[in-house]
């Protein structure tokens, strides 16, 4: 929906306005499920199994049922129901096996939360542990124990996904683009090395929370501290076999979600305990811990990567097998590993392609989106292994990275044809690498080195990623029109942080031509009132809804002229609108002001014209196309944004210490809809990646159990762990069909922070760090051994 | 069960109150006061940040029994008439808000702190805040909707001088 | 209910101890609470009775007079002693480790004797107090009686303490007044973290050079005095033999050591040289 508008003439595209969300955020006013109390309702906990893997034998409830206050008990045998999004492999409640550490085996809803618990800690339960399969390199093996020995008897999503029975494998995903074995024949060398990195909480500071009413007649109210209102409702339904006028899913504010709160999660057994207690509505709510091992995480990976280059720099094969440890369920998993499959060869150009990318199921905590889906993981590797080829060849790595990148004309290794409007991830490349002085070091970086006996070192980056979304995703915005002319929009993407409905309200006042203080996006969603939106995932809601929201408005316009046209007797192509009025081109002291057609245009003698003013604006993704299940090629792709970082590091070489000390980070945005909003994507996006980088993960022991569930050993950076210098770059090459030329960038910043930090201690240390996170500590044991070696 | 008197926002209360307790569940439960959050309940993350006779403290570490004859300020007090503080501005101005939950938390420790140093340098502001977490926004428009604040809240030079 | 407890408020040390006789184990001493509620909340620990302190006016007390040195009741919270001009003048080293503990919000409730008898081996105060020669003042209902702090830690989160007594206060002596020093810690993050490892030294009355360390042992951990011309790499080496750190998430033994000779070396550098 680009128009080739001077961005002198926008009002209010491109404008930093604030956030239309601000006021009620900043005194505490806004709404969160978490806050919600409703009348008579109950508080629900669950009982979760201390073993990785076990079986079941015997649940004894009998002592939990007699305290008082407590109203209703589940167990897995309760319930005959599974549920899931691309694979449905996942009960309710563990149901005679256990398959990790903290997955819930019973659940108790009473009337405070502290009957709860104490119910809880009074069920009884008798497991026979099982050897836990942990390793995903092992867990692919054939004499490895199965975490899901009914595999083939799950549905799935058969359009994308290749479960296979019989083994731990839920998805493989391939691709095949060229001739892989003559690549590696022409290519003058080859390099191959392995990368892994560890599974990672979103910590969403708002931890998951559902309340739920089930009532009679089987009417269902949820509200739910969800990404994707919609998507609730239809798994919940297809779930249970309840249509799906019945349930009705509320989503007020969200304390953050970063893709952890996609898809399903507490909501069917809070239904269930609502149900059971006789339709009160019941309340759960994680622990800062639950959400560390009952709810899910981002998965693990191993990813090897095979590259055969020309002398001149020129990449010609690469082999790529990516072993996705998505723990005990692979859900949302399984799409993972299909979104990094399609992307996995990064924003360049391989003319022979080969993929191989499992989803592997082991007894750990589950995996599920995160924010970069899969290309947080892979990048680490990827852009750690160019630098290592780049270094081989002698070749200066940012040279070898723009020898690589994809240009107009160049193929994906979808075969997806990329031509001038679809972003500029060279330029994004020269832009960080600019800011930073890469290559050089300045007088006061070195004087720097002198005086804190420091070294300092930088690197640079690239990223991209597509949204991964069915290619059919549509979606529906509404607006109507107040008696004084303001504008409410209705829309189901939720708004859980990214800001997307400031930069919606942006758009809809520019399309209107109102003021943007005219403009309000409700903020609660409700699939009873609401129209669909099928998930607030994989950066695509600016787009999708920004294009809706623009068609939204052009049906109401057309409205407005068409009755404009009578009022005015004139034709509606004559017919202009600006600062609130509709009038006639050549007449322009001829006009009618909106709000008097606002309800319908009301003549002096009492006639009604017209009716109330509403907008509809439908958008569907244009073009793309399912892969194909063995070579992978086709058009997955609604854009690809293209990014990049640059950053600068100053190390102690005695401690291991390192810290950012300057970021640049630039990333082919088309166009910027709200200038502020975009930065603070790409900041917290950095912070995040910092995060990653440098001190979050899970840790297990040898038995399975999660040994840092909480903020004592699972740090996340503060206010005083971000670099000194932050700077943050948009290209603008206009995406042809993204709303004024936009595309998504909420996960983007966070690609590619940790291989720019490592390949800078490389550049400086001379140590190759494959694994993230990097502690200082595996800085020092590098260079410690390459100490000793000497 | 005790009963306590204290003040929340300038407002006098006296309740009976469960002694195990958290200040932050009881301000939220009982006294409806539900702009202070619960991020971790152990003291980590500062979203349950409130003012106790004038210093912020983690209300998930605090019973609510030891408030008994003390002064409380949540974020409900912040804004003033229904008009947002300058900080609160601030905040809103620099984008220094996303998802909101840290929010409520983030505003009373940087209030404290412009309270206690109205000229905080960077360190001040970093030192006074990092005990809030915010997965968001990467910290710097806070930390920028701070400074702001700070220069907003100085006395205007007299032009009479 | 049954997963309660009973609040107890005493308004004066002769209160507090009857409150102990009589429950003696069943009952915990409240004062910051950052410890302590963690604990109830994760079910890690459960008591009939909490015993706060805070009322206790003689508990309050933070004070320094030229023959007794710096006496800090056990009410005393790490920002009251941090924003105490006196503290920061004479006791330095203590101030400075008390900085490092935790957050803002955390140090105006963490009491410094909470820190003490929480007995973690990562305590940021503890290396402080060793250096400086802390004794602590135990009180009960039969009398009182003052240990030095490094006779006071038995092990990991265990002192020396009846379920009668209490500390009422840890004075630091007059003659660590006015010792240079410094504290190093080594942290996963830059922002508030606990002590993976670290070391503070102090030079006493110019010609004693005094070092403990955090996190490397059971307890935390003093070395023997050095005279200050002891050369950098006895002290490390004595160190070294000294402590017994352990593997774990958050680090593992091989690099506490690294860096116990790294903090060791950049103290002497920056207190002796």
């Amino acid at each position: 929906m680009f128009e080739n508008i001077d961005p002198k003439e926008l009002k209010y595209v491109g404008k930093g306005l604030k956030r239309i969300d601000g006021i009620e955020k900043a005194t505490g006013d806004a709404l969160y499920v978490s806050d919600m109390f409703l009348h008579g309702m109950l508080h629900a906990k669950v009982k979760a199994s201390p073993f990785a893997s076990a079986r079941i034998k015997k649940i004894d409830t009998s002592r939990a049922e007699k305290l008082p206050g407590v109203r209703a008990i589940l167990t897995g045998a309760d319930l005959n129901y599974r549920v899931g999004l691309y694979i449905v492999d996942k009960y309710i409640l563990a149901k005679d096996i256990v398959r990790h550490q903290g997955e819930a085996v019973a659940a108790v809803a009473a009337d405070t939360e502290e009957i709860a618990k104490a119910a809880v800690d009074l069920i009884e339960v008798e497991y026979e542990e099982l050897e836990p399969v942990l390793d995903p390199l092992k867990a692919i093996q054939t004499d490895a124990p199965l975490v899901h020995p009914d595999l083939g008897k799950y549905s799935y999503v058969e359009a994308a996904f290749t479960p296979v029975p019989g083994t731990n494998i839920a998805n493989h995903t391939k691709l095949r683009k060229g001739d892989i074995e003559k690549g590696f024949k022409e290519a003058d060398y080859i390099f191959e090395r392995e990368y892994s990195n560890p599974s990672v909480q979103h910590v969403p500071m708002e931890t998951h929370v559902s309340i739920a009413q089930w009532q009679a007649g089987d009417k269902i109210t949820i509200w739910s501290s969800a990404q994707s209102p919609f998507t609730v409702r239809n798994l919940f339904c297809y779930s249970f076999g309840i249509s799906h006028k019945n349930v009705r899913v509320i989503v007020p504010y969200v304390g953050g979600g970063f893709g952890g709160k996609a898809g399903i999660a507490l909501e069917p057994l809070v239904a269930c305990l609502s149900k059971k207690a006789g339709g009160k509505p019941v309340k759960l709510q994680a622990t800062r811990e639950e959400e560390f091992n009952l709810l899910a995480c981002r998965s693990a990976l191993v990813y090897k990567i095979k590259t055969g280059v020309k002398k001149d720099g020129k990449i010609i094969a690469q082999r790529m097998e990516m072993f996705w440890d998505s723990g005990a369920y692979a859900d949302y998993a399984v799409n993972v590993t299909r979104a990094s499959g399609y992307s996995a060869a990064g924003p360049y150009e391989i003319p022979n392609a080969w993929l191989d990318a499992y989803t592997i199921y082991t007894n750990k905590v589950y995996g599920t989106a995160y924010r970069g889906f899969g290309h947080v993981e892979f990048f680490w590797g990827l852009e750690r292994h160019m630098d290592y080829i780049a270094d081989k060849l002698k070749i200066d790595p940012l040279k070898f990275r723009l020898i690589n990148t994809l240009k107009p004309g160049s193929r994906t290794i979808t075969g997806e044809l990329i031509h001038e409007n679809s972003g500029n991830v060279s330029k994004c490349l020269e832009t960080v690498a600019k800011a930073i002085n890469y290559g050089v070091k300045t007088k006061e970086e070195e004087k720097r080195e002198k005086q804190n006996k420091t070294i300092i070192s930088k690197a640079v980056c690239a990223l991209h990623k597509a949204p991964a979304m069915p290619p059919f995703t549509g979606t529906v915005v509404i607006i109507k029109m107040n008696e004084d002319g303001s504008v409410i929009a209705n829309l189901a993407l939720t708004d859980y942080g990214a800001g997307t409905y400031t930069s919606i309200a942006q758009i809809i006042a520019e399309q209107l031509r109102i003021p943007f203080e005219k403009v309000k996006i409700a903020f609660e969603c409700d699939t009873d009132r609401d129209p669909y939106d099928w998930q607030t995932v994989a950066s695509k809601g600016l787009m999708l809804s920004g294009n809706a929201a623009i068609l939204a408005c052009k049906d109401m316009l057309e409205k407005m002229y068409d009755m404009a046209a009578q009022i005015l007797r004139a034709n509606p192509c004559d017919l202009r609108h600006n600062d609130e009025k509709v009038y006639i081109v050549h007449d322009p002291h001829k006009f009618v002001r909106y709000r008097e057609m606002a309800v319908g245009y009301a003549y002096s003698n009492g006639n009604g014209i017209g009716g109330p003013l509403v907008g509809v604006g439908r958008y569907t993704a244009c073009g793309l196309t399912n892969l194909d299940k063995e070579t992978g090629q086709g058009n997955p792709a609604l854009d690809w944004t293209y990014g990049a970082h640059g950053v600068v590091i100053e190390i102690d070489p005695e401690t291991g210490e390192f810290s950012v000390i300057h970021s640049a980070s630039a990333f082919d945005a088309g166009k910027v809809i709200n200038a502020a909003a975009a930065r603070g994507q790409c900041v917290g996006g950095f912070i995040q990646g910092l995060g990653t980088a440098i001190c979050e993960g899970y840790i297990y022991n040898s038995k399975g159990q999660l040994m840092n569930p909480s903020f004592t050993d699972n740090k996340i950076p503060t206010a005083k762990d971000i670099p000194e210098k932050m700077e943050v770059f948009f290209v603008e090459t206009p995406q042809l069909d993204g709303p004024y030329g936009a595309r998504g960038i909420g996960e983007h910043s966070m690609i590619s922070v940790a291989p720019a930090i490592g390949n800078a201690l490389k550049n400086a240390l001379g140590i190759e760090l494959l694994r993230m996170p990097i502690r200082s500590e595996d800085v020092w044991r590098e260079l410690s051994k390459k100490r000793k070696a000497k | 069960m005790k009963t306590i008197t204290f003040t929340v926002n300038g407002q006098k209360y006296t309740r009976e109150v469960e002694e195990h307790k958290t200040l932050l569940r009881f301000l939220r439960e009982d006294i409806s006061l539900t702009g202070t959050k619960e991020g971790c309940g152990a003291g980590e993350c500062g979203a349950c940040t409130v003012l106790l006779n004038s210093k912020p403290v983690n209300a998930c570490l605090v019973l609510a029994v030891e408030i008994d004859g003390k002064e409380v300020i949540t974020i409900e007090g912040i804004a003033q008439d229904g008009k947002l503080s300058p900080l609160q501005e601030a905040f809103e101005r620099h984008h220094a808000i996303q998802c909101g939950f840290c929010t409520p938390g983030m505003i009373i420790s940087a209030h404290s702190l412009l309270q206690r140093n109205p000229n905080p340098k960077r360190e001040d502001i970093q030192e006074a805040i990092e005990g809030n977490f915010c997965r968001c926004t990467g910290y710097l428009q806070i930390i920028e909707a701070i400074e702001d604040a700070a220069e907003q809240l100085k006395p205007k030079k007299s032009k009479k001088r | 209910m049954q997963f309660g407890f009973t609040y107890h408020r005493p308004a004066s040390v002769i209160e507090l101890c009857e409150l102990l006789n009589r429950y003696g184990a069943k009952c915990k001493i409240l004062a910051g609470g950052t410890d302590l509620i963690v604990d109830i909340r994760a079910g890690l620990k459960k008591y009939d009775y909490i015993v706060d302190i805070k009322n206790i006016p003689e508990l309050n007390e933070l004070s320094f007079s030229k023959q007794k040195g710096l006496s800090i009741g056990a009410a005393v919270t790490c920002s009251q002693l941090i924003e105490d001009s006196t503290a920061q003048k004479k006791y330095h080293l203590l101030c400075e480790c008390a900085e490092t503990i935790a957050s803002y919000p955390l140090r105006n409730r963490a009491t410094i004797v909470g820190n003490i008898v929480n007995a973690s081996p990562c305590a940021d105060t503890a290396p402080g107090l060793l250096c400086l020669d802390a004794q602590v003042l135990i009180k009960s209902s039969s009398g009182e009686k003052t240990i030095a702090l490094k006779d006071f830690f038995e092990g990991v989160k265990k002192v020396k303490l009846a379920p009668n007594e209490f500390v009422s206060k840890i004075i630091v002596p007059p003659a660590s007044a006015e010792a240079k020093g410094a504290y190093m810690k080594l942290k996963r993050i830059k922002g508030h973290d606990l002590s993976l490892v670290s070391v503070a030294m102090a030079v006493i009355k110019k010609n004693i050079i005094r070092v403990a360390i955090a996190s490397a042992a059971p307890t935390p951990v003093i070395l023997p005095d050095f005279s200050k011309n002891t050369k950098v790499d006895e002290i490390i080496n004595v160190a070294l033999k000294t402590v017994k750190p352990i593997d774990d998430i958050r680090s593992s033994k091989d690099y506490r050591l690294h860096m116990i000779g790294v903090y060791i070396k950049r103290l002497y550098e920056q207190l002796i040289k």
